[in-house]
Formats: structure tokens, C-alpha cells, sequence
């Protein structure tokens, strides 16, 4: 294999890993937004808070077992997702409830709080000092023709697959999936065949906060260090969901890979043959964005509203 | 007639006397005021929380010791986030609200930079800017004159990586991965130099400031045979990227710069971080000089916990040395331009903490030199004696 493809590789696996992360943090955007038309500002916060009460499990029940082994990582992560699950629940009652009926403006501006009480409580109860994280995979990596894959990276890949491939399942063919649809395109008509559009909105921020958690476990050993700056991914996230076309699963999936692939390209070979990209690494993506979005207004898998006058 | 004017005369002396006497803003007969602008709920808020700690343990003893000419010091600490709009609004209300007599170690270029024509308005001296950009030891810049810089420049410590590397290989290809912002910007003007002084050329791969991924720079590096690479980052850049290399079967001599001075690298790196080589401009906290024994027995006074130990918390107990050696020089009667002629008194002056400093009036540099640590056996040895 030439010294250019495997490059190109290389950089493409880790940043289809990196694009997953991106991807799963959009999901939690599109899941919120295709229910409820709100745009949730605090989805890299609730995937730093994930990060962050993994940490603790892990190292609470490592304590308890007398040191890390496989056990320690899965009891950790189950009892996360718990912890998603009611983290929803009480961000369904303080955020979406009591503004259900209000502009979207107000609660896109709740969420914008939302990110700044969450990240200024986890700094209050974790401390400014970083924490290590603990990888469940350590440094493992699998050589494949000449290609280093960290384990790690697989592990997000998959996770990603799996989280994505079980959302598109349950929004296309279960009867809760296909109330969240409809609650989404008119919450009042919904209501009326008789949908239940409160707990519609419910499972919508729990599923929402699971993905986030999730993410956050993903994320945190990639990290090296486990700060509250890592909930300015999501900022990164943010694009990632426009270009695949905002609400859309597979675009939420298709946009971050995209993002994850051009960064990590761009930095490396493109960086290494025309010097000049390192000038606009920092905006490349946004050139994308911009370009993607003046062919295809609602991003690649967005759907255009056509309304009739 | 004249008896009148000399009454007029001798009582205009008497109050210009008094007035001298009392002097600046933040002193009392009890009491120094200093004004520090930390980033305490930013993106690096864990410095905020560490430099103020370890500055307040040595102003703490300092006091016990009955303070600098019978005055105790007090900070305040006030937040800019790492926004330099924040630290210009934090200067202004220690300055005009708080009436502090000085600043002290306001933490980041940006920040510390955007201070400048505060400075320059109010006469204010700013001692020890917690930035290790040579730009704030620039006397051409604005305000320069208030501004008593310690730390060596990122200019600086590149350049002496360089030189190194080529003094045991003269053959070695070497890259230099930056930080995409003013930190990278200081260590790309010391990597010129060395291009220039030795007539090579280094391989400059950049990344953004919180950046998880290194493949493609790492990649880079290999592909245009660096045998040494220096990384401009902080923890998480060089213990991800020589993790990367390792991944790879990639194995050049790893450095970095001061901010990579930190246990967590040895910690987070392990084996792959052996032999990693960064300079450093004090004595380190480990060593027997006179200010690192003295730290590590303030530490045991004070129970710090062992996680707030480290550079960070060391840097603002050393920093700290400047500032009082100012104040001590300032006189019984301190004045913001006694404080400054005092610290332009200090010639080759030994804190224990920091190499010998000059100031004079054209040159507030601080530290000039450094030597090199090599993490052997999870732990930073001194390598090199102290070189400039």
C-alpha cells in the first residue's frame, strides 16, 4: 500500500472515531429537536457530566472490588445510564415542562443556562483540578495492514453503530418512535389521536441524556485529562448536525464522521502536502459547512418543508 | 510679608512630606494591598485555584514573619475567565474600587496584554505576569515600564531545545508542534531564531487548543523523518501524541516546553513518556536549593494536599518571592514609582526559587535561563546545567 493511502487511512479511522463522538453528541441535539423543535445548547454539558459520574462510579466501585478489572467498567456504565435516565426526567420537569408553551426562543435560552449551571455544578463538586481517566481498553491497538487501530477508537465506532442503528430502529418501526414523529410535526394534533405528548417528551430527554452520558464515557479516555472544557465539544458537535440536515439520524451520523474525517486530514496529509491548509485548519470546517449548505440548503439528509400558499 | 511666605513655603513641604508619607493607594500603616486576576471559573481555572495557593503560602509566612516593613501583604483575587475584556474589567475594579497599591501574576498573554493601557493610564506596576511570553518583557510595547516580567520566554525555551538537540546529533531532523494561538506563536519566534542561528529547517505541525486527536501531525513528523520533536502543549498534547507515536512503531526523542513540566505527563505517559526532555526556569520543587526546601516544608506546615503539589502552586510561591523583594525595596514609605525604581535595584539577585535576576530600567526580562529536565524513571532529573 502506498505511503499516501495508508496515511489517508490512518487519519480516516481516527477521525471516523472522532466524527462518532461528534455524532452521538448530535444525535442528542437531533433527538431533542425532532420531538420538540428545541435546539438543547446543553448537550456537550450533559455529555461532560456523563464523563464525569462514570468517573466516579468506576472509582468508587474499583475501591469496592480491591481494583479495576472489566466488571468494575460494566457495573460502572449501567449504573451511568441509570443515572441518564433520571438526569432526562428532572431535565424534562425543570426545562421542558414548565416552558412547553413558551417561544422556542425561551427555551433555547433555558438550555443556554442549562450548560452554564451544569458546568459551574461540576466544577463546584469535582474541583478545578483535573481527574485522569481511566481507559477500560488501557493502550491496546490492533495492526491491520499497516493501519494502528487503538482500541478505544473501535470501541466508539461500534458503540456509535449501535446507539445510531437502535435509534433509526425505534423511530422508524416501534409505535413510540412513530408518536415521537408525529408529536414532533404537530404536537396538538398528536395529542388529540390520543399520543401521550408528555411522556413523548419525557422519553425524548431521557433518550437524549443517555446519549449524551454515553458519549461522555466514549470521550473521557480520549481526553487524557477530564475537564469541564471537554463540554465545548459539543459546540464542535453543532455543525456536525447542520450539515447532515438538522433532525435527521443519519445525517446526525454522516455530518459528524464528515467533520471528524476533514479534521483529522487536514491536519495531517493535506497539512503535510499544501502548507497553506494549516493556516485555515481551524475554519476548514466551517468552508465545508458553508459550501455543503449553498447546494444543499437543509444539509444532506434534510428533508425541505414546502408549504402550500 | 516673608514670614508669611515662608510659613506658606514650609507648610506646602510639610504636607508634600506627609502626603509622600502616606503614599499610594492600598498601603496603610498596616496593610499592602496587591491585586491578582486569575482565570477561576475558565478554561484553565485549575491554574487559578493552584498559582493564587501557593502565592498566599509564602505571603502567609512572609506575614508570620511580621510582614515586609512591619505591613501584612493581603490579595485580592479577582476572575477573568481567560477572556481579556474580563481582566481589563477586573483591573479597573482593583485598581479604582479596590485601590489596590499593585497587580501581580494576571494569568495569560491575552489577558495580561489587554492590561496594557490600564497600566499606562494609572501608573500601576503589574509584577510577575503569569505568561511566558516574551512579549511581556518587551520594553518597546506599551506600559512596558510598569511591567517586571519573570518567566523565560516560550522563544526562549524552544531555542534552547534546539540548540541541545543539535549539539548531541547535528544531524537531527527536528519538528515543532505548535498550539494554534499566541503560546504557539512565542515558540514558533524562538523556532526562527534557531532556523536562522544554525541555518536548518524544523517541520512546524500545528493543532488547536483542546485537540484530542494527533494522528495526522503525528504522522507528519513520521513521514518527514523527524528524529526529534518538541511539543508546545500542556498534559494532554505530548502524552497523546507520543502514545500515538508508540501506536505507530514511531520513536523520535520527545520534548516540550515548560507548561509539559507537569507529574501528570510522567503519570498519564509511563513507559512511553521515558526520557522526555523539557526545559525549566526555576529550581525544581524536588531540588535542595534554599526555596524548594523551604517550599516543601510550607507544604508540610499547611497540609497542602498532595494533588494541589506541583508547579502550578510552586510558581506562585516563587513568584511571590519578586513581589515581596519589590515591596521590600519599595521602602518604609512605599509609592508605585518606589516600587519600581526598587525592583530596577535587583542585580543578580538570588530568591533561592528563581536563577540570579537583573532588572534595570531598559531591561525587565526576569529569568534568562534554563536548564533541562529528563523524566527517568517517572520522576524529572536535571540533565543540564543552566544555559541561555
Amino acid at each position: 500500500m502506498s505511503e499516501l493511502l495508508t496515511g489517508l487511512l490512518q487519519e480516516s479511522i481516527s477521525g471516523i472515531a472522532l466524527g462518532c463522538i461528534y455524532a452521538l453528541i448530535a444525535l442528542g441535539f437531533t433527538l431533542i429537536y425532532k420531538a420538540t423543535e428545541v435546539v438543547n445548547f446543553a448537550q456537550g454539558e450533559i455529555m461532560m457530566v456523563g464523563a464525569y459520574v462514570n468517573f466516579f462510579f468506576v472509582t468508587q466501585f474499583s475501591g469496592m472490588a480491591g481494583g479495576l478489572n472489566g466488571w468494575v467498567f460494566l457495573a460502572a456504565l449501567f449504573c451511568s445510564i441509570i443515572f441518564a435516565v433520571f438526569f432526562g426526567i428532572i431535565l424534562d420537569y425543570i426545562i421542558n415542562r414548565p416552558l412547553k408553551d413558551e417561544p422556542v426562543f425561551s427555551i433555547i435560552m433555558a438550555t443556554i443556562s442549562l450548560a452554564i449551571i451544569l458546568r459551574s455544578l461540576t466544577a463546584m463538586i469535582a474541583g478545578p483540578i483535573s481527574l485522569v481517566p481511566i481507559s477500560p481498553f488501557g493502550d491496546s491497538t490492533i495492526q491491520a495492514g499497516g493501519i494502528v487501530i487503538s482500541v478505544l477508537d473501535l470501541a466508539i465506532i461500534i458503540s456509535a453503530i449501535i446507539l445510531m442503528g437502535l435509534f433509526f430502529f425505534f423511530f422508524n418501526n416501534t409505535r413510540w418512535g412513530i408518536a415521537m414523529k408525529a408529536t414532533s410535526e404537530d404536537s396538538e394534533a398528536a395529542q388529540l389521536m390520543g399520543i401521550p405528548v408528555k411522556q413523548v417528551y419525557r422519553m425524548v430527554w431521557v433518550f437524549a441524556a443517555i446519549v449524551g452520558i454515553i458519549s461522555g464515557v466514549l470521550l473521557a479516555p480520549r481526553m487524557a485529562l477530564l475537564d469541564t472544557t471537554m463540554s465545548y465539544l459539543g459546540l464542535k458537535a453543532f455543525p456536525a448536525a447542520i450539515l447532515g440536515g438538522f433532525g435527521s439520524i443519519p445525517g446526525a451520523v454522516v455530518g459528524g464522521v464528515i467533520l471528524g474525517i476533514i479534521e483529522t486530514v487536514s491536519m495531517g496529509t493535506l497539512s503535510f502536502h499544501f502548507a497553506w491548509i494549516k493556516e485555515i485548519n481551524d475554519i476548514i470546517v466551517w468552508i465545508v459547512l458553508i459550501a455543503v449548505l449553498m447546494i444543499r440548503p437543509d444539509g444532506l439528509f434534510g428533508i425541505a418543508k414546502v408549504k402550500r400558499v | 510679608m516673608k514670614r508669611i511666605v515662608s510659613i506658606i513655603i514650609l507648610s506646602t513641604l510639610f504636607w508634600t512630606g506627609c502626603e509622600n508619607r502616606e503614599g499610594s493607594p492600598g498601603i496603610t500603616d498596616t496593610e499592602i494591598l496587591i491585586g491578582n486576576i486569575q482565570d477561576l471559573s475558565g478554561p484553565i481555572k485549575e491554574l487559578g485555584l493552584l498559582i493564587p495557593a501557593g502565592s498566599n503560602m509564602y505571603l502567609d509566612y512572609i506575614n508570620e514573619q511580621g510582614g515586609v516593613h512591619g505591613r501584612q501583604i493581603k490579595m485580592l483575587v479577582e476572575d477573568h475567565q481567560y477572556n481579556p475584556q474580563k481582566s481589563v474589567v477586573a483591573a479597573k475594579k482593583l485598581i479604582e474600587k479596590d485601590q489596590v497599591f499593585c497587580l501581580y501574576n494576571v494569568v495569560g498573554t491575552s489577558p495580561a496584554e489587554a492590561l496594557r493601557p490600564i497600566l499606562e493610564e494609572s501608573g500601576v506596576p503589574l509584577i510577575a505576569p503569569a505568561t511566558m511570553s516574551s512579549s511581556m518583557a518587551d520594553m518597546s510595547r506599551q506600559a512596558a515600564q510598569y511591567i517586571f516580567h519573570t518567566d523565560a520566554g516560550y522563544d526562549l525555551q524552544t531555542r534552547v531545545l534546539i540548540d541541545y538537540i543539535l549539539e548531541n546529533n547535528p544531524d537531527a531532523v527536528i519538528g515543532l508542534c505548535y498550539q494554534d494561538d499566541d503560546y504557539g506563536a512565542n515558540a514558533l519566534q524562538g523556532c526562527a531564531e534557531a532556523e536562522s542561528n544554525h541555518s536548518i529547517s524544523v517541520q512546524k505541525e500545528a493543532f488547536q487548543r483542546g485537540a484530542t486527536d494527533f494522528v495526522g501531525q503525528t504522522m507528519n513528523f513520521m513521514k518527514g523523518g523527524c528524529t526529534d520533536v518538541i511539543i508546545g502543549g500542556i498534559v494532554r498534547e505530548p502524552v497523546t501524541i507520543m502514545k500515538t507515536a508508540q501506536a505507530m512503531n514511531y520513536k523520535p526523542n520527545f520534548y516540550g516546553l515548560i507548561p509539559t513540566v507537569d507529574p501528570r505527563v510522567g503519570l498519564l505517559a509511563g513507559e512511553v513518556g521515558e526520557g522526555f526532555i523539557a526545559p525549566y526556569h526555576a529550581y525544581y520543587p524536588d531540588s535542595d536549593e534554599s526555596g524548594p526546601t523551604l517550599y516543601r516544608e510550607l507544604c508540610d506546615k499547611n497540609n497542602v494536599p498532595a494533588k494541589m503539589r506541583g508547579i502550578y502552586h510552586y510558581y506562585g510561591f516563587a513568584t511571590a518571592h519578586v513581589l515581596v523583594e519589590g515591596l521590600r525595596r519599595a521602602g518604609k514609605f512605599p509609592t508605585r514609582e518606589r516600587l519600581i525604581k526598587g525592583l530596577e535595584t535587583l542585580n543578580n539577585w538570588e530568591s533561592g526559587v528563581f536563577p540570579p535576576i537583573t532588572y534595570s530600567r531598559n531591561d525587565h526580562t526576569g529569568v534568562e535561563s534554563l536548564y533541562l529536565l529528563q523524566l527517568q524513571g517517572g520522576k524529572q532529573i536535571a540533565i543540564t546545567d543552566w544555559r541561555d
